[in-house]
């Protein structure tokens, strides 16, 4: 039952809705610091 | 409301599956929010075409229209909803590449005395806000929203202190509905009132850039009057602008000590987990922008991106708004704005005044 149960049980994410939009935030800032992304129209 | 996240959910299904399951929702918002961009650039077109001053609504208020029409009419599909899902994770990311919009340094072009008067307009603004949004009963976090967005910037600061203080959808719709035809209403206005008070370009610039909420319609109202004007509007738009991570930030504190259950034992681990992380991501880039670190075009490319992540928030959030819970805040959130909006306006022209015997 409790083995059961465990099973079940969801694992919570590693990283937060948060510290993904600031993973994926610096990690576009840096490529466009770097020079991979040259230019983002608007 | 985070619970509705689908990218944050923890799903046996795989990764891939989990991706595909994004893709309709996701091709929606880009579609909802694209439309909005094309309707603001239309109207900027036609103005210009016609040499008729146009206010301008921008592509948020377009994207959460369209999407609260659909939303509200046909509806919106089972399919579609993980990927509509997704808009708080953009408004996350947005956010904290906002930070690269609002440069410390700015603060310090202004001068000592337009610096002082910035900090009394945010401080008077933010108390008399709050105070309104009490005495006319609204809900407080709409209070906060319908605060920031006429103490601060406008759309930005709202866009920022609702993913701070985990607002309703529709208030944000609200606010910033408020926020932003009341300022079209002030581009007309207060190049009227500055030339009936024959006020110079550097007091008038002052006063549009501390009296006009949103950074479009403040720059636009200094130089309909003359563009030195609008040169010291800009700046003290900007400085005004720059305190937003710290207003933001100061909210975000609020409402994490004001949720807290009477039965958490470590309050400090309690705030230290409802606190908005991406609140310190947006300082992070503001601090390292303001470091100098990015060029000025590496800096259009980082706002445009993060107006990119707003286009797909907000389409998402006219999606996901029910207009009959918008309805039921009745007509009181436009008045506190109006209200709101005429009594920061001569308080500001109050201020620019009395500086200005000051310094003669």
């Amino acid at each position: 039952m409790t083995g059961e149960t465990n099973s079940n049980r969801k694992k919570a994410p590693v990283f937060s809705l948060d510290s993904w939009a600031v993973i994926l935030a610096l990690a576009l800032s840096g490529a466009i610091w770097i020079g991979w992304i040259k230019h983002v129209p608007w | 409301m985070s619970s509705a996240i689908a990218v944050a959910r923890p799903v046996s299904e795989g990764f891939w599956k989990r991706g595909v399951r994004l893709i309709p929702g996701l091709l929606l918002l880009i579609a909802v929010g694209y439309a909005g961009k094309i309707i603001e650039r239309s109207i900027a077109t036609y103005g210009k075409a016609h040499h008729l001053t146009l206010p301008n609504i921008e592509y948020v208020l377009w994207a959460i229209v369209i999407g609260l029409l659909i939303a509200n009419t046909v509806g919106v599909p089972k399919l579609f909803q993980a990927g509509i899902a997704t808009y708080e994770f953009w408004l996350k990311t947005g956010i904290v590449l906002l930070g690269s919009r609002f440069l410390l340094g700015d603060v310090a072009k202004l001068g000592g005395v337009s610096l002082v008067l910035v900090a009394v307009e945010i401080a008077a603004s933010l108390a008399f806000m709050t105070a309104l949004g009490r005495a006319f009963r609204l809900k407080p976090k709409l209070t906060t929203l319908l605060a920031v967005g006429s103490s601060i910037c406008g759309v930005s600061a709202i866009i920022a202190t609702k993913g701070a203080i985990d607002a309703d959808d529709e208030d944000a719709s609200y606010a910033i509905a408020a926020i932003l035809s009341l300022g079209a209403v002030s581009l007309f206005i207060f190049p009227l009132v500055g030339h009936w008070l024959h006020l110079s370009d550097q007091s008038y610039g002052l006063w549009a850039g501390l009296g006009v909420d949103n950074t479009a319609e403040a720059v636009a109202a200094g130089t309909l009057y003359s563009d030195a004007a609008g040169k010291v509007a800009v700046l003290a738009k900007t400085a005004r602008n720059a305190m937003i991570g710290f207003v933001v930030l100061g909210y975000a504190i609020h409402w994490a000590r004001k949720e807290r259950n009477e039965e958490v034992s470590n309050k400090a681990a309690f705030l230290w987990r409802k606190f908005p992380k991406f609140v310190l991501g947006f300082l992070l880039i503001s601090g390292i922008a303001t470091a100098h670190v990015f060029s000025k075009d590496q800096l259009v490319s980082l706002a445009n991106l993060s107006r990119w992540a707003f286009l797909l928030t907000f389409a998402g959030v006219g999606l996901r708004t029910n207009i009959g819970e918008l309805g039921k805040q009745g007509w009181r959130p436009f008045f506190v704005g109006a209200i709101g909006e005429v009594v920061i306006a001569f308080l500001t022209l109050g201020l620019v005044f009395g500086a200005d015997r000051l310094l003669r």
